[in-house]
């Protein structure tokens, strides 16, 4: 079995032109699996950012509502409604939209997105609740998000900003949230604010705190009988999980992205069957006479699939190293996070070497399917 | 055989051959090979196989060695009737048989200890690395090329080469031993030191040596001259 893997490695490492050739092929296609996968969850996570940040034990919202950017609001009645029910303690309404604000030292306009919320309760996880909920009852103040892209100027409690509208509000403090593809920057304001200063408008989903030992799943269906059929109620894993979905199924980025990864896979597989191919041809009959002389078609197999797997392996490696230094490029020019989580590597790792094995085995099929008998 | 060939099949023969037809293709392609082939041959016996082009003689190797799947007739080797085995059962036979090609079919990659490692591997039981080392050392140096365990092929003259395919074959002490032109790429001095290795390996094992060859300076080393023509054997010695 060693000797196999052994022997494998010897023949896979002696053509070494053709190996780095087709390493940088599966190496490429490992870099574009990383990337697309990457930025395919940078995606996913900022469709649901609200939705991961959510703290109540549940959320209602709009049931035409296929995701969270889509704005189908909630009806601000049914917050009331949903108060009346038993078992419900609290309903926090929360409000998102984006505004322009400017950037005091070049004058630029940049979008920047605004959660509102009443200040009783802080609905999302962004930092200390008792702190944001105290600034937050000061009128005409927001709270910065201190993650945000540095396109804003400097943003320093005490200071203000200013908005396209030449409306100014006065910096409370900072809160944690952090850009994502879409957003480059968000601030947090109470809902009075938000009202106030941004015209009327309606929240776009409601966080709904219990009564301490209230069973959630009865709490959910009295909520669904009392209200008409136009909203629907989820804990927040079933909003997150639904943001995810729709984003990878239904929202045609999903798809973009799939098929980027699909064309990293076609490249890496085109690679890796090329060099087995090329290495099984040259050497035929070298093949058949390992069958002859005892050789079973699954030690060649195992001898073919040794050269895939490792190809997939010093790949991914090569591979990963090229994302690493992509997504340091993108964190330092974009601040955006595109981490290389260990699912992702886990992801990437398994597809380089399903493609590897796939070419392995169909490069092997001219080895099992050599006549032995030939060779004199 | 029908040109006088035909005995009683001894049943201590080593390999025995009855009645083999061989045909390649089939409907109108169809070309018969060999023809009621009979023959025995003995533990320790060096049989010569020689004739023309065509004759038939690579096919009776392959046949013996399990390459290719009888079609009518019987072949026992050691015992074990060929006719109707299944892959797992030819594949226990060729690791009994050191077979020699013509061409050394040597990977590049691997050095001389190394290709004989692997064919120890194959041959079905699994050698520890000091023993497969000592074991190859004894097989290279048997046939000169002791200086040349560690070499690769492209270090090595074709003559050598074919060496260390000899070597390959007779590493894991074969029951049986089918060679074809096997000296081809020799000098007089290498077919001597090779021949005389294929003989004391037949001597020892008692393996049958079945070669095919045009080499008439090996004539005189067999115990046994064979010639064939057109599929079936028209001199036996």
């Amino acid at each position: 079995m060693r000797l196999g893997f052994a022997t494998g490695l010897r023949l896979l490492l002696h053509a070494r032109g053709r190996f780095v050739g087709a390493l940088g092929g599966i190496a490429m296609a490992v870099a574009i699996m990383f990337v697309e996968a990457e930025l395919l969850l940078g995606i996913v996570d900022s469709q649901a950012t609200v939705a991961q940040l959510l703290r109540g034990d549940l959320v209602a919202m709009n049931v035409s509502l296929t995701n969270l950017h889509k704005w189908n609001r909630l009806d601000e009645v049914r917050t009331q409604q949903i108060a009346a029910v038993d078992g419900v303690a609290h309903v926090t309404p929360i409000y998102e939209g984006a505004v322009g604000m400017r950037n005091l030292e070049d004058g630029r306009i940049r979008r920047i997105v605004v959660f509102a919320f009443p200040p009783d309760g802080l609905p999302i996880d962004i930092g200390d609740a008792a702190e944001i909920d105290g600034l937050l009852k000061r009128p005409d103040t927001v709270l910065f998000d201190r993650r945000s892209r540095p396109i804003y100027g400097a943003i320093a409690p005490g200071g203000d900003i200013e908005f396209e509208s030449k409306l100014k509000l006065r910096v409370a403090g900072f809160v944690d949230i952090g850009p994502d593809i879409v957003n480059d920057g968000a601030l947090v304001m109470s809902e009075g604010t938000w009202l106030a200063r941004f015209g009327s408008d309606t929240p776009i989903m409601a966080a709904i705190d219990l009564v301490p030992g209230a069973d959630r799943e009865d709490v959910r269906r009295r909520i669904l009988a009392r209200l008409p059929v136009d909203v629907a109620v989820l804990t927040p894993a079933e909003a997150r999980e639904r943001e995810i979905v729709f984003t990878l199924r239904v929202a045609p980025v999903g798809v973009l992205f799939a098929i980027g990864m699909l064309a990293g896979l076609i490249i890496g597989s085109v690679s890796c069957y090329q060099i087995l191919f090329n290495e099984v041809i040259d050497q035929q009959r070298q093949y058949a006479t390992l069958k002859a002389i005892g050789g079973s078609d699954a030690f060649l197999r195992r001898l073919i699939l040794t050269q895939a797997f490792v190809l997939s392996w010093i790949g991914f490696a090569a591979g990963g190293a090229v994302a690493w230094f992509f997504d340091a490029s993108v964190a330092r020019t974009t601040g955006l996070p595109l981490d290389l989580s260990g699912a992702t590597a886990m992801l990437v790792l398994a597809l380089a070497m399903a493609m590897c094995a796939g070419a392995g085995l169909l490069a092997v099929r001219s080895v099992t399917t050599s006549d032995p008998a030939a060779l004199y | 055989m029908d040109n006088g060939n035909h005995r009683a099949l001894d049943p201590s023969a080593a390999i025995a051959i009855e009645a083999v037809s061989y045909t390649f293709g089939s409907g109108s392609a169809r070309k018969p090979v060999l023809f009621d082939l009979s023959l025995h041959l003995a533990g320790g016996e060096f049989v010569v196989v020689t004739g023309p082009s065509g004759a038939g003689k690579t096919t009776l190797l392959t046949l013996v060695g399990a390459l290719r799947a009888l079609q009518t007739g019987s072949i026992k080797v050691l015992g074990t009737e060929l006719a109707g085995l299944d892959a797992r059962g030819q594949l226990e036979i060729r690791r009994k048989t050191g077979f020699i090609f013509q061409d050394h079919n040597l990977f590049d990659a691997l050095t001389s200890y190394q290709t004989l490692r692997l064919a120890m591997e194959l041959g079905g039981r699994a050698v520890p690395k000091r023993e497969a080392l000592q074991r190859a050392t004894d097989m290279l140096g048997e046939l000169g090329m002791a200086q040349h365990l560690h070499a690769r092929p492209r270090e090595l003259s074709t003559g050598e080469k074919q060496r260390v395919a000899i070597a390959r074959a007779l590493v894991n002490n074969p029951s049986i031993i089918l060679a074809d032109e096997p000296t081809a790429s020799l000098d007089r001095q290498s077919t001597d030191a090779v021949i005389g290795v294929l003989k004391n390996q037949a001597r020892r094992s008692g393996a049958p040596i079945v070669m095919v060859t045009h080499d008439n300076r090996l004539f005189a080393m067999a115990n046994r001259i064979i010639t064939m023509a057109d599929g079936r054997i028209t001199a036996p010695s």
